[in-house]
C-alpha cells in the first residue's frame, strides 16, 4: 500500500526531486570552488567567510522549494477529483494522510542526502585556513530540518480545500489592511512586526530558515 | 429480510438551496436495486452519504450491517463504488491503476482483473487521461469487480456510453452477481436500462424518496385507466389515484393514473356510477414519469 502511494508521489514529483537533488549536491561543491577555498593563499579568512556567506542564501531557498514541491504535489491530483478516490479507499482518513506524508518524507530524504554527500565532498576538497572549520553534517541537518518544516507546512495547507485556503488568506489580508489603516490613522502600535519576529526567532517555526547556513565557519 | 443498506430519517443540507429530507431507504441483501430520479434529485448525494463521503445531519445509516460513517473504512473494503465522474489519476496507465487500486483491497482478485482487462480490450499501457469515455467506464467496472465486493454501488455507470459498451459493462455486473450473492445499488436516469436488470426500485425526487418497492409491483401496479361518467368527487378509492385528467376528444371521459391496481378493483367504478372502459399497462418509464408528476403537483 505504502509502496503504491510512494510510486504515485514519485510519478508526480520525481523530476523535481531529481533536479533538487542535483542542485543540493552541486551547491556545496560550487560554494567551495567559487569561493576559491581550494587555493586559499590569496584570500584571508574574512574574505573567504564573506564568499561562503554569499552562497549560504541559496540553501534555505532550496529547502523551501523542495518543501513546496513535495507538499503541493502530495494533494494536487486528489484535489482535482475532490478527493473522491482517496475517500473511497478502504482506510481511515488519518491513515491515508500518514501514507501521503510518509511518501513525501521518503522523497524529501533524497535531496537531503545529496546535499550531505555534496557537503562532505566539498569539505574534503577545501583547504581551510587556520581558525576556520567545515560543517558538512550541521549544514545537512539544518537543510533537512528546514525542508521538513517547509514540507510539513505546505502539506498541511494544501491538504485543505480552496475554501480553507480562502479563509486563511482572508484573515491574513484583513490583518494587513487593518494594520495599514491603523497606521494611516496615526496609530503607533505595529501588530505585524512582533508576530513576524516571533515566527522567525526561536521557538518560531521559521527560525531554521534564518541564521547562518555556513559550510565553512569559525 | 435483511438489508444491505439501511438509511433511516437522514437529513443533509447541501449548499443553500438543496437538502435531503427524512430519507429512508432499505436495500434488500442480494437484490439489484435501481435508484431512479431526474438529474439533481439527490441520487449522488444519497450515495455519498451512504458511503461516508458526506456527513449526515440527522438520522442513521447502516451499510452491510455496520454504521456509517463510524465504520466507513470497513464497509468500503467490501464495497465497489463507481462514481458519477471518473475519479482515477489521469497520469496513470491502466496497468498502474490496476496495481494501485489492488494494493488497498485484501480481497483483490488479480486473475479476475486480468480476465476483465482482456475481455474489455483495455491496453495495460494506455494512459487514463487519453482513454475514451467507454474505456474509462470499463476500467472503472474492472476495478470494482476485481475487488470481489459484497456490495456494488454504481452511480450512473453507463451514462454517456454507447450501447455496445453499456451492454458489456452491465453484462459484467450481471455475471458477477450470478457468481456471488452480491447486492447491487445502481443509480440512473436511464429507466429502460434499469427495467431489464433490477428487482427493486427506489424513486428519488427533490431530496426525498418518492417510492420504494419491488420492480414487479412497481411495473404491474401503475396503470392508466379510461373512465366514463366519472364522479366529480373521488374518495375512498381502493387504489392510489396519482393523476386525473380529461380524456381525448374522441373517447371522452377521463384518464386516471393509479398505483396499487388489482383487477378486482374494477367493481369500485360500478359502486360510484362510473364505467371503466380500459386498463392500460404502463412501462417503467411511463410509471416513473407519472409518479414524479403526481409528486410534484399534489392533488393533480
Amino acid at each position: 500500500m505504502f509502496r503504491q502511494i510512494l510510486l504515485t508521489q514519485w510519478k508526480w514529483s520525481g523530476l523535481g526531486v531529481v533536479v533538487a537533488g542535483v542542485a543540493a549536491f552541486a551547491l556545496p561543491v560550487l560554494t567551495v570552488q567559487q569561493a576559491g577555498v581550494a587555493d586559499p593563499t590569496w584570500l584571508d579568512a574574512l574574505a573567504l567567510l564573506s564568499a561562503v556567506e554569499g552562497w549560504s542564501r541559496a540553501y534555505p531557498l532550496l529547502a523551501l522549494a523542495v518543501g513546496l514541491l513535495l507538499g503541493t504535489t502530495a494533494w494536487s491530483r486528489d484535489h482535482r477529483n475532490q478527493h473522491v478516490y482517496a475517500l473511497t479507499l478502504p482506510l481511515p482518513r488519518w491513515h491515508y494522510v500518514l501514507l501521503r506524508y510518509g511518501s513525501g518524507l521518503v522523497l524529501l530524504a533524497a535531496p537531503v542526502v545529496m546535499l550531505w554527500l555534496g557537503a562532505m565532498l566539498a569539505a574534503s576538497m577545501a583547504s581551510v585556513p587556520p581558525g576556520l572549520q567545515t560543517y558538512p553534517h550541521a549544514l545537512a541537518l539544518r537543510f533537512a530540518l528546514a525542508a521538513l518544516v517547509a514540507f510539513s507546512l505546505l502539506f498541511a495547507i494544501s491538504a485543505g480545500t480552496a475554501r480553507t485556503a480562502g479563509y486563511v488568506l482572508s484573515i491574513v489580508g484583513v490583518v494587513l489592511v487593518g494594520q495599514l489603516l491603523f497606521s494611516l490613522a496615526g496609530g503607533q502600535t505595529n501588530l505585524i512586526e512582533p508576530v513576524f519576529d516571533r515566527m522567525i526567532t526561536w521557538p518560531g517555526p521559521f527560525d531554521i530558515f534564518v541564521g547562518r547556513w555556513m559550510l565553512i565557519d569559525v | 429480510m435483511t438489508h444491505a443498506i439501511e438509511m433511516r430519517g437522514v437529513h443533509h443540507r447541501l449548499g443553500k438551496t438543496f437538502e435531503i429530507r427524512d430519507l429512508t431507504v432499505n436495500v434488500p441483501s442480494g437484490s439489484i436495486y435501481g435508484f431512479l430520479g431526474p438529474n439533481g434529485s439527490g441520487k449522488t448525494t444519497t450515495i455519498r452519504l451512504m458511503l461516508g463521503l458526506l456527513r449526515r445531519g440527522k438520522g442513521s445509516i447502516q451499510v452491510l450491517g455496520r454504521p456509517i460513517p463510524a465504520d466507513a473504512a470497513r464497509v468500503l473494503a467490501r464495497t465497489g463504488y463507481v462514481p458519477e465522474r471518473p475519479h482515477l489519476y489521469d497520469s496513470f496507465s491502466i496497468g498502474e491503476a490496476i496495481k494501485y487500486h489492488g494494493a488497498f483491497f485484501r480481497t483483490w482478485d488479480a486473475r479476475r482483473a486480468e480476465e476483465l482487462r482482456v475481455r474489455f480490450r483495455l491496453d495495460a499501457a494506455g494512459r487514463i487521461g487519453r482513454l475514451s469515455k467507454g474505456e474509462t467506464g470499463k476500467l472503472m467496472m474492472l476495478l470494482v469487480l476485481a475487488q470481489s465486493p459484497d456490495l456494488l454501488v454504481l452511480d450512473e455507470p453507463t451514462d454517456g456510453l454507447d450501447p455496445v459498451v453499456r451492454r458489456d459493462v452491465l453484462t459484467a455486473v450481471l455475471d458477477y452477481v450470478s457468481q456471488r450473492d452480491a447486492t447491487v445499488f445502481i443509480s440512473s436516469h436511464l429507466v429502460h436500462e434499469l427495467e431489464r436488470i433490477c428487482d427493486w426500485v427506489g424513486v428519488m425526487d427533490d431530496g426525498r424518496l418518492v417510492a420504494e418497492m419491488p420492480m414487479q409491483t412497481f411495473k404491474s401496479g401503475i396503470k392508466r385507466l379510461r373512465v366514463a361518467d366519472a364522479p366529480s368527487l373521488v374518495s375512498d378509492t381502493p387504489f392510489v389515484l396519482l393523476a386525473r385528467e380529461p380524456g381525448d376528444g374522441l373517447s371522452g371521459g377521463e384518464v386516471w393514473v393509479v398505483r396499487g391496481w388489482q383487477d378486482p378493483m374494477k367493481q369500485y367504478f360500478q359502486g360510484v356510477g362510473a364505467r371503466l372502459r380500459e386498463v392500460v399497462d404502463l412501462d417503467l418509464e411511463e410509471g416513473f414519469v407519472e409518479l414524479l408528476r403526481t409528486f410534484r403537483t399534489p392533488g393533480a
